[in-house]
């Protein structure tokens, strides 16, 4: 059988149609004419023309893909628009508002995309004043872990189409319930009423309540009971010349902190007529307690006795018991015979929600005559309206299956600051329709069947009224990055008001205008805009006179009390994911990435845990059971926090369940990459503990009983200073009292350094240091321009502003957990905290130099005083580092700059090892693109890399670099004088430092220049060189801390020297 | 011209005949490598790799893979280097130093000394490279024209002062070693059978011949390069010293280093000498020329070098407490008391106490007791530049930036390399070198009439 070879299945089975196209090797006989003469032709997607265009696009991407190295083009603008200079920045006036912080600010911006926020120095509530948050919230805008677009069910939708089905589905709600964050847009609040009066018109119930992780709920209670308003008031610290505070850190989180801390700053000039007096009652050692000039180590429950002391110290009825334990009661005496000389120049303040103590509270200002004075009633503020009681029933009525039909998020995060957020997050799905505004896919939104992501803060018009007479406008700095659309655009469209426009909008922005018109008819909106603010006139409340309150339950005491507080960077969470923020040193702890259980560690001893820890050694665990919930976190030792008490920071352990909040906020493993738990879950920072807070008569408590014991194993903590005192060095930190300030002369609390010369008579004389020199000039004095600085330790509050200021500007990376405890932080500028020892009259100043001992010297006192103390490169005139580079890569500037030249750098690190401020930061790997740093640095990311400062270097592995004080804005400045044919201004440099500092502690200026105020800075009696005796010759000064207290010691210690008798002169005569 | 001085231990034990000698020296390169020869060579071998791959990963990666941190920049890196620039030490100390004095002992161990120092010297000059963060432009520190421009290197710095110290050093002693080894490359040669290794003697010999005129230019020059290498013995130390006397650090910026260091360089390099030359006399069978009374001169030298660095150590404290200065003396209390206390106290106690034993004839005169101190003197003199560079820096001015330093495992892998690769080259030197001088060792050699004072009686009666 002859075989058969067959060429598809058609031929081996003969089909009809194989057979009939048998004989034509072509299947159609069209012709080319026939082809082209198609007119269907014409109808597809690719036409011959284009075929040719693709052809021709094809070979040009062929070759040009086949090039070696990407094609990277500066493209210019075709057509230049206004204000946008290719290399000249920027900046816009802003307001910023997230819930808790508020600032005027400025945003700067470089071709196109912001990349600086400062505050607004000339106009606004804040005066310049903004903290780390609001400097680094120009990350979140580039974190891109943010929404791109509206969601459903966790996939992305187009906006028409969330908005038409949330619109149908709130139609067919009967019940909607608004959870937002405390709203003062004017706008936004617009919007909102005018849905709500919508559906009241359906009959529909939408129930708008205002909720803040972190309440403030009791002051107003107290308030209205007392006055008859539920209002914050206006405090104006700057008036107060005694501020008591118990356990309110108003220099760092509490309340208006950022208008607090500039009007504190101008009370802490020791050079002016009257310094004001700090007397901090706490448990926790906040920001504000270690700039006190007294601090009482107290337990919460103990501040009512505190209050009770002080009413009745000063003729007031108080039912409330006032034993203080003896330290106590010494500090409260203090404080007693202050406010009895300042009165109504005093103010007291108390960071509980409990409304008792707020009665209290309002008690004795009333007493001292506050009201008036450093307490304004008719202006106050609008921020912090958690309505606790509220937000607490509907969470408990969702979590029993009773909630409303559809729910809407905004600015809020409840399943993850609420007490039982966990039960309400799981009991969210009871409810139809729930939405979030979230620009994360955060722990509630991630839950909610629709999320609308609002624009970032930077990208939204915005309005806001923080206080009765203030307006202020937040512009956007940047066209939305992302497919995001303003809440007053969301609401409007919902309630059929606004068609959606998509992301260029301007919705939000008419419908601010407009408010803006009728609320300032002859008011010009560019105007305001461009200053961001203006005062409402006339607008003030009309109160009803003092009326005494009803005193409720207090907290009680416990065997351990636990305080929950806020630090600096972290604040309520919401900024989980900010590398720059998770790693901000804490003021006090100067731990990074992580929160912990603070206890002093003189209880910690007792109980065996260790106090000391350092890079490879770590803290135990300890595990803190409140109401039968339990967090292990590790126990920190934080000297000054009150015995019988835990500080446990709020904010941390975002993303429990992997949430999509940004790459930063999880755990990293050693070589890089996110570290998984068992599950292969991602692991949060540190522990939630919102679920510690308890409530009382409805509001949200921060102060709680629970109990400790210890647990296995240890934790390693990264911390950026593992040495905590100064050891006695009196010329690294120099600190003072007001009285000795005041009456003595200079040599008694800042003497020169000197050593012995031979005079012409052959005998020994003191003469200052600067008369000895191994080395020539640097021909920088009198010459050109000196830059200098003079950094006021009595100013500094050690907020850590700057810090972060400095990381932005400077494109400083971030370089994670793991290397931070490997001691390899890359802060161009720390600030160095130290605490006081018990050998030490007050921090640098032995109280007895023959029996001191280095060892006791390292531990620090248990209620210690402290100092911070900002450091960075000094600009040394004989600078060790330059002399020690092999191949010159450091050198002097002729204006007196020790400048870095990167790209001449061969990473010796000799020079930091001879720097004896030890402040240059070494690239110990290729932090932009090695694989450790992916999830931390920003400048590993796309989107990330957006926020990096152009005129700075992003400087590649084993070179060195430092502050350079930030050279890059003194070209420039100097290039605008220049082109304008003068000198440069007095004030018109700034580094960043200076800029972000609330409290102006930081000087910066030309200091050849002997008008400026630099130049007088530095020749004030306070002004002294850190280690002067090395002989570096820096160009920064620091002035001596001056406390306002007594301290009898110290004063015997500073003394002045008898008038300079020339004992030898004398006798040779 | 030897002259008989009737109370002097011979230099050479036994009856050996000049062919003696060129037979002990030359069998081992000629016969076939004993095993255990390619067992030590397998295990360095190893270990050199490994701190290959560990030298590649830290270039690859970048010198955070080593445990410093901000407030130390240098810690097992330099304490390598110096440890081995000071090792390095011995060997010009013994060819130059000694040839001038006309100590005639050192020619039993100038060869194998001097080659030690060369390999030293090597693994020191490595740690300076690889703790550059670029290396790949690590030939700035040249001072060469080039393409920057007006860029030239920094004459006040110390770090470019060790450029030239360290690379005069390694080209001296590496001519020196050199020259010597010209006379019995030519002996090999003569001596090869198979054609390999009579070409490469040959070209290694440079084409001596052994006459007069070749042995009198051969005198001449060692004298000439004896001169020279004399002074770079104290120089090289002294200058590696000034990288931190001349800084501001407390605890290096003590004028007394230079002294101090090139004792105690000279105490470790005799120690690592003693070290290499006590397994090497056995293994290759040179007992009748490396013998007891050379092992007494060498413990001679290191207790006295000892006692010198001891001394140091005492007058440091002593100067930082006298001097007032509240850093200084802060600094060597810390030393003693301080987290590091027990490396202060290894120190003190492997090179002050160890050495002071040697006081002991019959303890400097033991074999096995001279191998262990040669060990324990290593491990001081290791600790001694660690306690220098670590203990002063960690707690220096700021005590905000004080610190602790934690060895990475890539610290503890580059430093086992180097000893991998220094045994590496040792043990190809070994086999392919002759160990000893063997022509000059012939000029100590008695004359055949003492070796007939001496034969046994039965040799006379033939």
């Amino acid at each position: 059988m002859a075989r058969k070879y067959w060429k598809g299945l058609e031929e081996l089975k003969e089909t009809t149609e194989f057979i009939k196209h048998k004989e034509n090797e072509f299947p159609t006989q069209q012709t080319v004419e026939a082809f082209l003469s198609n007119d269907k032709l014409d109808e597809t997607s690719t036409g011959r023309r284009d075929f040719l265009k693709f052809l021709g696009f094809s070979v040009a991407a062929a070759t040009l893909a086949a090039c070696e190295a990407p094609v990277t083009k500066a493209v210019p603008y075709v057509v230049k628009p206004e204000n946008v200079t290719p290399g000249m920045a920027t900046w816009y006036a802003s307001t910023y508002y997230d819930g808790a912080s508020y600032a005027s600010i400025l945003v700067k911006t470089r071709e196109g995309r912001p990349i600086f926020i400062k505050g607004n120095k000339d106009f606004g509530l804040t005066q310049g004043a903004v903290n780390p948050q609001i400097i680094a919230s120009i990350l979140g805008l580039y974190d891109s872990a943010r929404l791109i677009g509206p969601t459903e069910n966790g996939k992305l939708v187009s906006w028409s189409s969330v908005d038409s089905s949330i619109s149908k589905a709130l139609k067919s709600a009967k019940t909607v319930s608004l959870l937002s964050n405390s709203i003062i847009s004017p706008t936004l609040q617009k919007q909102i009423d005018e849905m709500s009066a919508a559906m009241a018109a359906n009959g529909q119930i939408l129930n708008h309540i205002q909720y803040d992780a972190i309440s403030y709920s009791a002051i107003r209670q107290a308030n209205e009971q007392n006055f008859g308003a539920a209002i914050i008031p206006s405090y104006d610290f700057s008036k107060a010349k005694t501020i008591i505070s118990l356990g309110a850190d108003f220099l760092g989180t509490w309340l208006m902190a950022n208008q607090y801390v500039q009007q504190y700053g101008l009370t802490r000039n020791p050079d002016s007529k009257w310094m004001s007096k700090h007397f901090q009652f706490e448990s926790f050692m906040s920001l504000s307690g270690s700039n006190a000039d007294y601090r009482g180590m107290i337990k919460p429950s103990e501040q009512a006795a505190v209050l009770s002391f002080l009413i009745k110290g000063l003729g007031g009825n108080c039912a409330v018991a006032s034993t203080l334990n003896t330290p106590t009661k010494s500090i409260a005496d203090q404080a007693l015979k202050s406010l009895k000389s300042s009165k109504q120049s005093s103010l007291v303040v108390c960071g509980s929600n409990n409304v008792s103590l707020q009665l209290l509270t309002n008690q004795l200002n009333q007493l001292l005559g506050s009201y008036g004075t450093t307490i304004d009633l008719t202006n106050d503020v609008k921020l912090f309206k958690s309505e606790d009681a509220k937000v607490i029933k509907l969470a408990n009525d969702v979590i029993s299956g009773k909630g409303p039909d559809a729910m809407l998020f905004m600015g809020v995060n409840p399943v993850y600051s609420l007490p039982n957020g966990e039960a309400f997050g799981k009991a969210l799905k009871k409810i139809k329709t729930t939405v979030s505004f979230s620009g994360f896919a955060d722990e509630t939104a991630s839950l909610c069947s629709y999320v609308c992501p609002d624009h970032h803060a930077l990208e939204s018009w915005l309005d806001y009224q923080p206080t009765n007479n203030h307006y202020a406008i937040a512009q956007p700095t940047i066209r939305p990055i992302h497919n995001t659309a303003s809440v007053i655009e969301t609401f409007s469209v919902w309630s059929g008001k606004s068609i959606r426009l998509g992301k260029d909008s301007s919705t939000a922005y008419d419908l601010i205008k407009s408010n803006y018109s009728e609320r300032f008819p002859l008011g010009d909106f560019a105007y305001s805009t461009h200053n961001s603010c203006e005062t409402v006139p006339g607008n003030l409340n009309v109160l009803t006179p003092f009326k005494n309150g009803v005193l409720g339950k207090l907290p009680s005491a416990g065997a351990l009390e636990v305080v929950l507080y806020q630090k600096g960077a972290i604040g309520n969470g919401q900024h989980a994911s900010n590398p720059w923020l998770q790693e901000m040193p804490d003021p006090i702890t100067k731990a990074t990435w992580d929160n912990y259980i603070t206890m002093n560690p003189v209880e910690m001893k007792q109980q065996g845990f260790v106090t000391t820890y350092d890079q490879e050694h770590g803290l135990n665990l300890a595990t803190v059971s409140v109401n039968g919930k339990k967090v292990t976190l590790p126990v920190f030792p934080l000297p000054g926090q009150a015995l019988n008490t835990v500080g446990i920071a709020l904010g941390y352990g975002r993303g429990a369940n992997g949430e999509a909040i940004g790459k930063a906020a999880f755990q990293t493993k050693e070589y890089g990459g996110h570290d998984l738990d068992e599950k292969g879950g991602l692991k949060p920072i540190g522990a939630n503990v919102y679920h510690f807070v308890s409530t009382e008569n409805g509001n949200l408590q921060f102060d709680t009983t629970g109990s400790l014991a210890k647990a296995e194993g240890m934790y390693a903590i990264a911390s950026t200073q593992i040495h905590h005192t100064v050891m006695g060095r009196h010329s690294i930190v120099r600190e003072t009292t007001l009285p000795i300030f005041t009456s003595k002369g200079k040599e008694a609390y800042n003497p020169a350094h000197t050593l012995q010369k031979l005079n012409k008579e052959g005998h020994h004389e003191d003469v200052p240091n600067s008369e000895f020199d191994l080395w020539d000039a640097h021909p920088v004095e009198k010459i050109g321009h000196r830059w200098g600085m003079t950094i006021d330790l009595s100013s500094c509050i050690g907020c850590g502003s700057c810090l972060i200021a400095c990381q932005s500007e400077n494109n400083v990376p971030v370089v994670g957990k793991d290397e931070v405890r490997r001691g390899r932080e890359m802060h161009w500028l720390r600030i160095d905290r130290y605490f006081a020892s018990d050998e030490e009259a007050t921090i640098g100043q032995r109280k007895d130099k023959d029996t001191f001992s280095y060892d006791k010297a390292e531990i620090a006192a248990e209620n210690p005083k402290v100092i911070h103390m900002p450091m960075m490169c000094q600009h040394c005139n004989h600078a060790p580092c330059e002399t020690v580079c092999p191949v010159l890569a450091t050198t002097h500037s002729n204006e007196g700059l020790n400048q870095m030249t990167y790209n001449r750098c061969i990473g010796t690190r000799y020079c930091a090892n001879n720097c004896p401020y030890k402040v240059r930061r070494f690239n110990w790997f290729e932090y932009p693109s090695y694989k450790k740093f992916t999830e931390v640095n920003p400048a590993q990311d796309d989107l990330g890399r957006m926020v990096l400062n152009p005129d700075v270097t992003v400087r590649t592995r084993g070179v060195m670099e430092k502050c350079s004080f930030c050279v890059q804005r003194i070209q420039s400045t100097k290039l605008v004088a220049k082109k304008e044919s003068r000198m440069i201004n007095d004030g018109e440099f700034a580094t960043a430092c200076s800029d972000a500092c609330p409290t102006n502690a930081i000087v910066v200026g030309d200091w050849n220049d002997f008008k400026s105020s630099v130049y007088s800075s530095s020749k004030n009696d306070r002004s002294y060189q850190a280690l002067e005796e090395v002989g570096a010759k820096p160009n920064v000064w620091y002035k001596v801390k001056v406390r306002n207290e007594d301290n009898e010691l110290l004063s015997s210690l500073q003394k002045e020297k008898p008038v300079a008798h020339h004992e030898g002169k004398k006798a040779h005569h | 011209m030897q002259k008989e001085a009737a109370i002097r231990e011979p230099l050479i034990l036994g009856h050996k005949s000049y062919h003696d000698v060129t037979e002990d020296v030359c069998r081992p390169i000629e016969d076939k490598a004993p095993r255990m020869w390619y067992v030590l060579f397998g295990i360095a071998l190893i270990i050199a790799l490994y701190g290959i791959g560990c030298i590649v990963y830290l270039l690859g990666t970048g010198i955070g893979v080593w445990g410093l941190n901000k407030t130390i920049g240098w810690a097992w890196d330099i304490t390598n280097f110096v440890w081995w620039v000071g090792i390095g030490h011995a060997g010009t100390l013994i060819s130059a130093v000694l040839l001038l004095f006309r100590q005639k002992w050192r020619m039993a161990i100038n060869r194998s000394a001097e080659a030690m120092t060369i390999f030293a010297v090597f693994m020191a000059g490595l740690f300076p490279l690889i703790h550059m963060g670029r290396l790949w432009v690590g030939y700035w520190v040249l001072p060469l024209p080039n393409q920057f421009g007006s860029l030239w290197v920094n004459f006040n710095s110390p770090l470019l002062w060790d450029v030239f110290a360290i690379s005069t050093y390694l080209s001296v002693s590496l001519v020196f070693w050199y020259i010597g080894l010209i006379p019995d490359f030519a002996t090999i040669r003569d001596r090869a059978k198979k054609p390999v290794s009579k070409k490469m003697y040959s070209i290694l010999s440079f084409g001596w011949s052994g006459g007069a005129k070749n042995w009198n230019r051969f005198e001449t020059v060692s004298l000439v390069l004896a001169g020279l290498a004399t002074p770079l013995v104290f120089s090289v130390h002294s200058i590696v010293s000034f990288d931190f006397a001349t800084s501001i650090v407390p605890g290096w910026h003590t004028t007394i280093f230079p002294p101090y260091f090139v004792a105690g360089a000279v105490f470790s390099g005799f120690a690592m000498v003693q070290t290499l030359m006590l397994v090497m006399r056995k293994a290759m069978g040179l007992e009748a020329y490396i013998h007891t009374k050379h092992v007494e001169y060498m413990n001679i030298v290191i207790m006295v070098t000892g006692s010198i660095v001891g001394t140091a150590y005492i007058t440091e404290l002593f100067i930082s407490w006298y001097s007032g200065v509240e850093y200084e003396a802060y600094a060597f209390l810390n030393r003693a008391t301080g987290p590091y206390w027990w490396a202060y106290w290894s120190m003190m106690t492997c090179n002050v106490i160890s050495p002071q034993l040697m006081w002991i004839r019959k303890l400097r005169r033991s074999l096995l007791f001279t191998f262990f101190i040669s060990i324990v003197v290593n491990i001081g003199m290791w600790f001694e530049r660690y306690v220098i560079i670590v203990t002063s820096i960690h707690r220096d001015y700021l005590p905000s930036a004080w610190s602790m330093h934690y060895p990475s495992h890539i610290d503890i892998g580059v430093y086992i390399g180097t000893i991998g690769i220094f045994f590496v080259f040792f043990l190809l030197f070994a086999r392919y070198f002759p160990v000893l001088a063997l022509n000059e060792i012939k000029t100590i050699l008695k004359g055949s009439g003492q070796s007939y004072k001496e034969a046994p009686d039965y040799h006379k009666h033939h």
